[in-house]
């Protein structure tokens, strides 16, 4: 009986209902878009911010290399100091490692392209493309022995035209600074020459190599002056097995301690030091808990216009069925009868509008990740219960002081008339 | 042989400062005794049936029903004495808008213990109403509707029944088949208490009680057969 009263109540106040499911379902809806926004932005974001660069820089103690600008004049390289290539690994085995998502070593070496006349230096940068590399003592027995990484992953922003070189034993291919191959009219499939002189003074001992152009990068930066070559050529070239200049660390760090990090990485390799790149990752920090207020805060306001709506259309249904109210009660139904006819009405709107609140939410959430964030959500089946919750709990509490109200209904004003 | 059920002691009512619309009765009513109350409008007969129905609370006096004086009790308590105790028939014949008549009937019988469908129907059926079971209150005449309330009235077996106008708002063929309803429960044994305009409903109770401005006016025996004792204050 009660469920019967409880469903012709509603489904004889349709309109009315309908307001109050609606606004829940904005309330619901703004709160799922926003919570499955900002879940997934806080990693996405992160990813976003690193494309203006690694914001770790490894490099030999007391080394100079300015931080965010790694393509340096090696005229006097001489003291140059080096991180040993088989220490590379210890990097994935901090305590921080799985926010360590990838590194690349490099080693510069000036070199000379052109002929004759044209002839000019520029920086040949040996690195890692797509390197699996060996974790010699895993941090933990559960983490994996093989992690894949290099400059291609750390550097998703870069425009690649042709082809990243993808075999980490190619020796023969080259990536090419944009500006370079412009300078020598460069195309894709091409062979570049290049000059090194084991002594550069006197522009002697030189050794000829060609490199195929693989790929042509443009980056807006350092690296478009760059030619890139895998690690080993760098290191063939010039003889310098096992070194690297630095290593660029990719961290995700939405609120991670950028600091603990580079402390970490201080204590694994200890030739070395690890500077973070402060400004991008405060910024980084700063934006994303910004973004992350302003959406709890507009969730807020949401919920509180939902609250209100459904306060509204419940006062006004009290209101109405004063005389349906009071003649229950002077048929005998006691005050927590009344209630509990109020509060399942309120929790079924609540449950309905908590669960197409959650659709439209997730649908809205694709909307707000692709226009301010350009990306798309994940949907997450776990804000179900969450949307939910909060839909029911706003309904209920929204509803408790109508129905207050609706105790205090007299049933004499039945007997009296209209 | 009689005895009595309702006893009202120095019972006023008080809404504002000056309205008195009950004005310190004491009078009591027999077990199964048919009581008409009659008066002016604004005479206070709709607040002293709502007082005796526990519908409302009095400001001074005791009301005692079947020795339970109902002055004493909370509101939930008043909800459970007036459903095990108390049917009420109303002038605008209130029924849930949204539910069908078989259905106005289940509310009482969900309201007091359990649904018992079978016995809704019996009710309806026996106001004439067999053929009406279904419908929802638009779609019954007001004497059918004014007979669904009797029989919401009667569902849970009160042993007293008041009526305020029940046939206040009916045409005289629906009247006489809601006063013919009435008659057969007095018979049966329900103690009555109603109230009309109507001299000639007022005189087909055992006893007729006239209010003025609050207090009683005259009360006089009609039926010896079951009369009610007066002490006028
Ligand atoms: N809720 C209320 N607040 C204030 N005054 C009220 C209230 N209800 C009734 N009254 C007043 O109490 C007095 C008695 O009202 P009551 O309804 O009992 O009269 P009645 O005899 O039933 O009249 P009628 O024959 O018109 O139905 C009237 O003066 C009325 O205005
Ligand atoms: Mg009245």
């Amino acid at each position: 009986m009660f469920l019967r009263i409880l469903w012709k109540s509603l489904s004889k106040r349709k309109s009315r209902i309908a307001i109050a499911v609606i606004s829940v379902i904005m309330g619901a809806a703004i709160a799922t878009a926003l919570l499955s926004v900002s879940l997934d932005v806080g990693e996405k974001v992160g990813y976003e911010f690193r494309k203006y660069g690694a914001n770790l820089m490894v490099v030999p103690e007391s080394d100079t290399i300015e931080v965010g600008f790694p393509g340096v004049d090696f005229g006097s390289v001489t003291e140059q100091r080096y991180i040993n290539e088989s220490d590379l690994w210890k990097i994935k085995t901090i305590f921080w490692r799985n926010n360590v998502l990838g590194f690349a070593p490099i080693l510069y070496q000036v070199v000379s392209i052109g002929e004759g006349e044209d002839e000019q230096n520029v920086v040949l940068a040996g690195t890692y493309f797509s390197k699996d590399i060996e974790i010699i003592e895993p941090y933990s027995s559960n983490d994996p022995l093989i992690f894949n990484t290099g400059i291609q992953e750390i550097s998703p922003w870069w425009k690649v035209s042709g082809n990243w070189i993808e075999d980490q034993n190619d020796t023969t291919s080259s990536m090419v600074g944009i500006n370079v191959a412009e300078k020598l009219n460069l195309e894709i499939g091409d062979t570049l020459t290049i000059r090194y002189y084991a002594n550069y003074e006197e522009l002697t001992n030189e050794t000829v190599y060609n490199l195929k152009v693989k790929g042509i990068v443009e980056t807006d930066g350092n690296e478009d002056n760059q030619i890139f070559v895998n690690l080993q050529v760098a290191q063939d070239l010039t003889g310098r097995n096992d070194k690297v200049h630095m290593i660029q660390v990719s961290a995700l760090c939405n609120a991670c301690p950028v600091d603990t990090f580079a402390e970490e990485i201080e204590g694994k390799i200890t030739y070395a030091e690890a500077r973070t790149v402060k400004q991008l990752v405060s910024a980084e920090m700063n934006i994303l808990g910004k973004i992350e207020d302003m959406m709890f805060l507009v969730t807020i306001v949401a919920l509180l216009a939902s609250a209100l709506g459904v306060m509204t259309t419940m006062t006004t249904s009290v209101i109405e069925r004063q005389k349906e109210i009071g003649l229950m009660k002077s048929v005998g139904a006691e005050d927590k009868k009344i209630v509990s006819l109020f509060l399942s009405e309120a929790s079924i709107i609540g449950v309905i509008g908590g669960i197409f609140g959650y659709i439209i939410g997730i649908i809205l959430s694709q909307f707000i990740g692709l226009s301010v964030f350009n990306t798309s959500i994940t949907p997450r089946f776990e804000i179900i219960p969450i949307a939910l919750g909060i839909s029911v709990g706003i309904t209920l509490l929204a509803s408790a002081l109508p129905v207050r109200r609706a105790t205090k209904i007299e049933p004499a004003i039945v007997l009296r008339g209209e | 042989m009689t005895k009595e059920i309702i006893r009202l002691i120095n019972l006023t009512k008080l809404y504002e400062k000056d309205t008195r619309p009950i004005n310190n009765i004491t009078v009591s009513m027999n077990k199964g005794a048919w009581t008409s109350i009659m008066g002016p409008s604004g005479s206070g007969k709709t607040t002293l049936l709502n007082l005796i129905g526990c519908l409302d609370s009095a400001t001074k006096g005791s009301i005692h029903i079947n020795g339970t004086e109902i002055t004493k009790l909370n509101r939930n308590q008043l909800t459970k004495f007036r459903r095990e105790n108390i049917g009420l028939i109303f002038q605008q014949y209130h029924l849930v808008p949204y539910l069908t008549a078989v259905e106005n009937v289940m509310m009482a019988q969900y309201y007091h213990s359990f649904v018992e469908e079978s016995e809704a129907v019996d009710a309806l059926k026996r106001v004439g109403l067999g053929h009406r079971l279904k419908h929802v209150p638009a779609h019954l005449s007001g004497g059918e509707q004014q007979r669904v309330c009797i029989a919401r009235a009667l569902i849970n077996e009160p042993e007293i029944l008041l009526a305020d106008e029940p046939t206040g708002n009916l045409d005289q063929k629906n009247g006489e088949v809601v006063l013919k309803l009435i008659k057969e429960l007095h018979k049966e044994g329900h103690t009555i208490v109603l109230v009309t305009h109507n001299p000639d409903i007022g005189r087909l109770g055992d006893r007729l009680i006239n209010l003025i401005d609050g207090k009683i006016s005259s009360d006089s025996i009609i039926n010896k057969m079951k009369y009610g004792i007066i002490k006028e204050v």
